[in-house]
C-alpha cells in the first residue's frame, strides 16, 4: 500500500511539472542582444521569441518561434537572419517539429527535425549551400529541441527547487544530444525595462559542448512570477560578454 | 621613449577612427582615450627636451575626430532591425509546409507524452 502511494505520489508530480503553466498561446517577447567590451555596450541584433496556435486537421500545436535579425547598422557588414521553429504539444511542450534556417553573412544552413517519440527517432534533413543529408538519429526518452528546451525551463517549479539545485535537458543540436544544466542560484531583484523584479537567477551551462564558456558566467534570470519571463541574460563569449535584455512583452498568460 | 609614446599615440588614434566608422563605434571610446594619454605623455617629454610637437598635434586632431564621431553617433544612432521582410515571407512559407508535415505525422504520440512527460531528465543537488 505504501509502495502504490508512492507510486501515485510520483505520477501526479510528473503530471504537474511535465505541464505548461507559464507559456501563453500568443505570446511575444522582444529582446536586444548586445556585446558588452569593458562597459561598453553595443546593440547588435534584435531577438524576438513567440508563440502561436498552429492547427492541423486533427490537432491544434503551439508553435515556438525565436528569430534574430541584426540591427541596421550591422547589416553591411555582417546580416544574421536566423529563423527557429517548434511545433509542440500545447500541454507538455513536447515537440513533433523543430526547424532552423539560419542566414549569417555568406553562411546558410537549414535543419528539420521530425520528432517520432513512439520509436524514440528523429528524422533529421540538414541542407547547406550546395549539400543535403537526411539521417535518422536516436535521441532518448526526453530529448527535445533547443526552442522548446529554453521555453520547458520556463516551466521549470522554482518552489520545489532550493539554491545550487541542478537540473538537466535533453536537446538535439545539428545532430548531436547536447545536455543543458540549469543551476538555480538564487532569487535577486534586479532593474529591467519592465521596471525592478524579483528574478530565479539561473546558471546555465553545456555538459558535452565548450560553446558557453566559464562557471556560473552564462546567467538567465527569470521573473519569479507565473510567467517567468526571461528579462536579462548574460554570456561569456571570448571577448568581453554577451547580454540579453527584454525590451517588451505582449500576450502573456498570467497577468 | 617621446618616439615610442608618438607610435603608440599614433596606432591608438588610426584604430579609434577606424572604429568610429564602424557599428561597434562605442570601442573606440578605448583606444581613443589611450591615444589622448600616449599624446600627452608624449607632449609632456617633447616639452622637456623641446622637440617638434607637429607629430603629436596630429595624433589630437585624429583623436578628436573619432571622439567626435562616436559620441555624436552614441546620442544620435537608434537601434532599429533593417529588411526583415524576406524573413517574414519564409516564415510563412515554413508554418504552411509545416502544417503539410504535420498533417502526415502520428500525434497520437501527444497523449502518450501528456501522462508521461517529466520535461527535465535529471535533478541533482551540488
Amino acid at each position: 500500500m505504501k509502495h502504490l502511494f508512492l507510486l501515485f505520489s510520483f505520477f501526479i508530480y510528473f503530471l504537474v511539472s511535465g505541464q505548461n503553466s507559464a507559456i501563453g498561446s500568443n505570446e511575444k517577447l522582444i529582446f536586444s542582444a548586445s556585446y558588452n567590451m569593458s562597459g561598453l555596450l553595443t546593440e547588435i541584433a534584435q531577438v524576438t521569441m513567440e508563440t502561436s496556435e498552429v492547427k492541423t486537421t486533427n490537432n491544434t500545436l503551439l508553435k515556438l518561434k525565436c528569430s534574430a535579425a541584426t540591427y541596421s547598422s550591422f547589416d553591411n557588414y555582417f546580416k544574421i537572419r536566423d529563423l527557429y521553429e517548434s511545433y509542440v504539444s500545447p500541454s507538455t511542450l513536447v515537440p513533433y517539429l523543430y526547424k532552423r534556417d539560419i542566414n549569417e553573412g555568406n553562411y546558410y544552413k537549414f535543419e528539420q527535425y521530425k520528432y517520432s517519440h513512439k520509436s524514440k527517432t528523429v528524422s533529421s534533413t540538414m541542407k547547406k549551400k550546395k549539400t543535403e543529408q537526411n539521417k535518422t538519429v536516436k535521441i532518448g526518452a526526453n530529448t527535445r529541441d533547443i526552442v522548446s528546451t529554453i521555453y520547458n525551463i520556463r516551466n521549470l517549479d522554482f518552489s520545489s527547487l532550493n539554491p545550487n539545485d541542478t537540473k538537466s535537458f535533453a536537446f538535439l543540436f545539428d545532430n548531436e544530444e547536447l545536455i543543458i544544466n540549469v543551476k538555480y542560484l538564487r532569487k535577486e531583484t534586479i532593474n529591467t525595462n519592465l521596471g525592478k523584479k524579483e528574478c530565479y537567477k539561473l546558471s546555465v551551462t553545456l555538459k558535452n559542448d565548450d560553446a558557453l564558456k566559464g562557471t556560473n558566467e552564462n546567467v538567465i534570470w527569470l521573473t519569479a512570477d507565473g510567467n517567468k519571463l526571461p528579462v536579462y541574460a548574460k554570456f561569456k563569449i571570448a571577448v568581453g560578454t554577451g547580454e540579453l535584455k527584454l525590451k517588451s512583452a505582449t500576450g502573456l498568460k498570467n497577468k | 621613449m617621446r618616439r615610442l609614446f608618438i607610435i603608440l599615440g599614433f596606432i591608438a588614434s588610426i584604430l579609434a577612427v577606424i572604429l568610429s566608422v564602424t557599428p561597434l563605434f562605442k570601442i573606440a571610446f578605448i583606444p581613443a582615450i589611450a591615444a589622448l594619454v600616449f599624446g600627452l605623455i608624449a607632449f609632456y617629454l617633447s616639452r622637456q627636451k623641446q622637440y617638434p610637437k607637429k607629430s603629436i598635434q596630429l595624433i589630437f586632431l585624429l583623436t578628436i575626430i573619432s571622439l567626435t564621431m562616436t559620441t555624436y553617433k552614441t546620442i544620435f544612432t537608434v537601434a532599429e532591425v533593417g529588411d526583415v521582410e524576406g524573413l517574414e515571407l519564409k516564415e510563412r512559407e515554413s508554418e504552411e509546409k509545416a502544417i503539410e508535415e504535420l498533417e502526415d505525422l502520428n500525434l497520437d504520440d501527444i497523449n502518450m507524452d501528456d501522462t508521461s512527460n517529466p520535461m527535465e531528465t535529471d535533478t541533482m543537488s551540488l
